[in-house]
This record gives C-alpha cells, structure tokens and sequence, in this order.
C-alpha cells in the first residue's frame, strides 16, 4: 500500500512539473491565431464577395467560405465579363494575369511574363481591372528601362480585348518611385489610379490621379500631404473611397468623397474609419457599403469590415482569425 | 524529517525543474555566447528604466559571403529613449558615410565593425557624432527574419511599390551566395513575415533615394516590432531566445531588456522622433574609387544633440 502510495506521489510530482511547463507557456502573450476561410463562418453580406488569403481565392455568400483556387499564388481577383474573374498568379520572379470561372477555373492565360533567359527578363503583372464596357483591360506591368536595369516603375497598360490588338502604355510614372498603380477604369474611358513622388527632401508622395486619355497629362485629384491612393468608386461613379496615411507609417484612414469627374474635382472627404492600418477598400454592388482589410489589433492579421459609405457609425467587423491578402481588394458583386 | 515537508518539497522540486526546462533555452544563451542576453533570468518584478539611455543598433549582412568576424554593418541606427518624457529619437546613419575611424584613418563608417566588432563600431560614432552609448544590439540577417517571424510577422504601411530586380539571394546557405531574384513589394498597409520584412528593408535598387530610403523603411520595422514585441512578457523570451542561436549580440543584460519591454507600449508614433541624415545633412561624391556620403558636420551635430546630449 505504501508503495502504491509512494509511486503515486511521485508521478503526482512529475505531473506537477509538467504542468508548471505548460503553465508557463500559457503565460505568452497571444500569438495570432489563423484560420482558413473555409474553416469559420461570418456574419452574412448581400450579394458576393472574393477574398484572398495565402495564395487561394475564396468565395463568401450566405456567411461561409469557399475555396475556388489551390494556394499557388493567386491574389487581386476582379470581375471580368461573362460573370468570369481576371486574377493575378504571382510565381517567384513574374506574375502573370489570367481569366477565371466564377467557380475558379482557369480558363485563360492572359499574359506570359516569365523567362529563362536571366532573372531581371521576366515582368511582373498587378491589378488586373476590366473597363467598365468589358473591352479592355487595364493593369500594371514593368516595362525595361533601356539605360538603367535597376530602375523598374510599374506603369499603368490597358490593353484591348479584340484578337490582334496591342497593349498601350497608359499612365507614365514617375521615375524611380515604384510607379503608377492600382487602375479604376471609368465609364468615360478615363483612369483613375495611385502615382507616387518623391521630393528634393526625398518625402514620398502618394496622390490618387485622373488621367482621360493614355498618355495624356493628368491631374491629382488629392493633396500631396494626404498621402492617398487604394481608390475604389462607387458602382454610379458618385463616390470615391481612399486610404490616406497623412504622413503615418503606422496607420491610415479610410475617406470617402464625392467624385466629379467633368471638372476633375473631389468634394470634402469625410473620415470613415481612422487610427488602423486600413487597405484595399471596395463598394458594394448599392454603393451603400464600403468593404476594406484592417488587423482588428495591432501587429495583427487582415480581416474583413464593412462600414457604411456614408457614415463612421456602422463599422462592423466580419472576420476574425482570417490573414486576408491585404493588397487584394474584396470583389463584391451581385448574386 | 516529516513525510508531509518531504512531500511538499517534492512537488516543490518539480515544479522549479518544470520552470527550469521551459527556460532552458534563455540559459543556454547566457551561457554559450557573447549573444547575450547575459546571465540568468530574474524572475522578480522589474522596475522599468527611468534615466534617459541611447543605444546603438546594428545589422550586418552575414550571409556566407563574408568572412564571419569581418562583417560590414549595413545599418546602423542610434535610438535615444528618455522613458519621462516619454520620448524617443532614431537617428539613422549611412553606411557610406566617410568619417575619421578611430585609429584607422578616414573610412566608411561601416567598416569600424569590421576592425573593432560591437564596439569599434559604438566607438567610431561615439567619436564621430560626439554622443556617449550605453548599450548597443547586433543583428544578422537570419536573426532579424527569425525575430519578426517568432513575434508572427509585422504590420507595415508601405509607402510606395519597392522593386528590385537584384536583391541578394543570401539568407539559405545552401543556395549560390551571388545570386539574385526579384522583388515587388506592393504598396499599402500589409502584414509581412521575416523574409518580405528583410526585403523591404534591405532593398535600393529601385527607389531614387537608394540608401536613405533603406534607412527610412529600417525605422518604420523597428516601429512595427516594437509594437508587436509591447504585447511581449518574460515568459516568451524562452522561445526568442532558442530562435537567434547567434544570430543577435547585445551588451544589454536580460534586466535592461525585461525593463524595457516594460516601457515599449508607451512609446507610439508620435512621440517617435525619425532623423534621416538626407541632403543636406550629407552628400553623394567619391573618395578615391569609393563611392561615399560625405556628412557635413556643422549640420549634423547641432541636429544630433538635439535629442543625444
């Protein structure tokens, strides 16, 4: 009996001791925890939504996720016509564009920017954007520079959809700034995206511009303090929705604006959501909505919020435990 | 003795050896390395640091192109924090810049850690800058990827698309240590692991600032790691730790360390003063073949001794 006793205490003990080992881990502060989308439910939204997380698309209806994509690479769906998406498949040194089903079939390779010549020949394609008439497609590329292999600016090509046509160069950037990005083509044929600039005091400037034909000049539609770009418009071209840093580099803010796009103009911006690190912002298919990616704490992953496009007081978180890819923008569409 | 005081003792005992494991690995730090944190952990409440201090911080390509006790720094940034005012100074200095190195002659201030270590480096800007330096931090390249991944990577607002068709493909000793690959960090808030961390810092090719631009960006990751570190307690340093292997060196001791993270939260991005020594703090030319940042002096030290007496 004793010796039960004995042997008892002492792996009473040696529990004992384990215990303080797991306790002591339990004492770490919270590591983000990550989920697939797939794996959790969320509130539900009208209409339909594409998100991107690790390299895979999902579909959101009716509050739950679907993956329609393997983890290879995929990020900045956009809708295309016929009800198909245009996405980017980013593979080590290229990135190349392609059309997809709704259900994530690829049913077209667009573009083909890698090489194997020498690492600096491949290209890169970003921001995929079909016109609003679904005739071209507008999106980011890295043109060579002829007399600097370091300088490499994306600018803004659109590029018809008829067979035989050429892509154009529509937007030319700045010279070693990183260059134009993030096209919202308009239903009059002009363009507005993200420049950048950089100062003799070497501040880097971000505006959200208008430019109405390619190649032609163009006009900042913001300030070069307020450090905006990320522009999404609303589906009746009334609204503009912009992240602005005002100098930060730790946090942003989500502004809406009227946009009058005859006399290149924005109205006052109102604030919708400030003090996160906000990206990506997009409408929703009644304009009434503002979708966007922001960490619900801070050094934390990207989720998804709505907030109402006319106001601060309905920001509603939709996920948790997600690491949503914040540079693709939700694509929210009907049905 | 009684049995019960055996008893009790023995569950005392195991539960010190069950502490004792979990902090195995800050102890095999103290023990194997001038990679501190030094000594053994204190266990007691901490005091945080209410003196003004300043330290060095330092990162050095270490990758297997190097000779491992011959390494440049590639950067190096001098941190002044005063936890009354709750103030905070990083004052970046280029690598390039040309100054007189203690016993050496005129050199590239990132060639006194080569020479002297940790503190031919903490001497030649103590010298040069005229400032004293109570402690200094080191890092690899290994050490700061393995840092932000074990905090779980970071939050960055990225101020504009960082592209590089060159950028060193060095961190995996198994690949050629001059090869190259591209990089395209896209602009807007995002949240990067310790590889696109160490990519957006180190990168220059593309961007019309070159180094300063690096410096800029290095400032805006120290920002995010420590706001990611501020949610830290002695209870993950074990895992910190195991996690550097080397990888880091530091002349501040595991005290400094827990006082500091003591303090972290309460120096956000406002009371964050940022100092690029830009034009026309210095300027671009040549010594000899070298391509160099020539510092004018008559700026710089009234700007540094604003906020590093």
């Amino acid at each position: 009996m004793r010796w039960a006793i004995g042997v008892g205490l002492v792996a009473a003990m040696l529990a004992f001791g384990v215990g303080v080992y797991e306790a002591a881990g339990l004492l770490r502060a919270n590591q983000h925890t990550v989920h697939r989308p797939s794996e959790v439910s969320a509130p539900s939204l009208p209409g339909t939504m594409y998100v991107v997380q690790a390299g895979a698309i999902y579909r959101f209806q009716h509050g739950s996720f679907q993956q329609i994509t393997s983890e290879s690479g995929w990020m900045q769906p956009s809708t295309a016509p016929d009800g198909q998406l245009v996405a980017v498949r980013r593979q080590g040194n290229y990135s190349d564009l392609y059309l997809l089903s709704s259900s994530g079939k690829t049913t077209s390779q667009l573009s083909h920017n890698a090489s194997t010549r020498a690492v600096e020949d491949n290209h890169w394609a970003f921001y995929p954007r079909f016109s609003p008439d679904g005739q071209s497609l507008f999106y980011d590329f890295d043109p060579k520079d002829a007399f600097s292999s370091y300088r490499i600016d994306l600018a803004i090509f659109v590029s018809p959809m008829t067979p035989g046509s050429r892509a154009q160069e529509f937007t030319n950037p700045n010279d070693y700034t990183g260059g134009d990005v993030q096209p919202v083509p308009m239903r009059d044929g002009s363009l507005i995206y993200t420049k950048f600039s950089i100062d003799d005091s070497f501040q880097v400037h971000s505006q959200v511009w208008i430019q109405r034909r390619a190649g032609s000049e163009g006009a900042a539609l913001t300030s070069a303090d307020a450090g905006c770009g990320q522009p999404a418009v609303s589906p009746d071209e009334k609204l503009i929705a912009m992240v602005c840093t005002k100098g930060s580099s730790q946090s942003a803010e989500l502004d809406v604006a009227s946009l009058d796009t005859s006399n290149l103009t924005l109205g006052s911006p109102a604030t919708l959501v400030s003090g996160r690190m906000v990206a990506s912002p997009s409408f929703s298919p009644d304009g009434k909505t503002i979708a966007f990616l922001a960490p619900d704490s801070p050094g934390g992953h990207f989720q998804l919020w709505t907030v109402g496009s006319s106001g601060p007081a309905s920001v509603r978180q939709i996920t948790s435990d997600l690491a949503l890819d914040s540079s693709s923008a939700p694509v929210w569409i009907n049905g | 003795m009684p049995r019960t005081l055996i008893v009790v003792l023995g569950f005392l005992l195991s539960g010190l050896v069950g502490l004792g494991a979990y902090f195995l690995p800050l102890f095999q730090t103290a023990a194997t390395a001038s990679a501190v944190p030094r000594g053994l952990p204190n266990l007691n409440p901490i005091q945080p640091p209410s003196q003004p201090f300043t330290v060095l911080l330092l990162g050095s390509d270490d990758d297997s192109k190097f000779v491992p006790d011959q390494l440049n720094t590639q950067s190096m940034i001098l941190l002044r924090v005063d936890p009354a005012t709750k103030q905070a100074t990083m004052l970046s200095i280029p690598r390039d810049l040309w100054v007189q190195l203690p016993n050496q002659g005129m050199g590239k201030i990132s060639w006194a850690y080569r020479s002297g270590g940790p503190q031919g480096a903490v001497d030649a800007v103590e010298s040069t800058f005229k400032v004293h330096i109570d402690d200094y931090v080191w890092i690899g390249l290994n050490g700061l990827v393995k840092l932000i991944d074990r905090l779980g990577g970071v939050n960055l607002q990225v101020t504009n698309p960082v592209m590089d068709d060159y950028y060193p493909a060095d961190l995996n000793a198994s690949e050629d240590p001059y090869g190259y690959y591209r990089v395209a960090v896209l602009p807007g808030a995002t949240h990067m692991d310790g590889v696109h961390a160490l990519q957006y810092v180190r990168s220059r090719h593309g961007d019309v600032r070159g180094d300063f631009a690096r410096s800029e960006r290095q400032q805006q990751l120290l920002l995010a790691i420590k706001a990611e570190a501020s949610h830290l307690n002695l209870t993950d340093l074990p895992a910190l730790a195991s996690a550097f292997n080397g990888e880091i060196k530091t002349s501040m001791g595991l005290d400094r360390l827990r006082s500091l993270l003591t303090i972290a939260n309460e120096f956000n991005g406002p009371n964050v003063h940022r100092v690029v020594l830009v034009p026309p703090y210095t300027s671009e030319g040549y010594a000899g073949d070298q391509s160099v940042v020539f510092p004018d002096w008559n700026r710089i030290l009234p700007l540094v001794h604003q906020s590093f007496p």
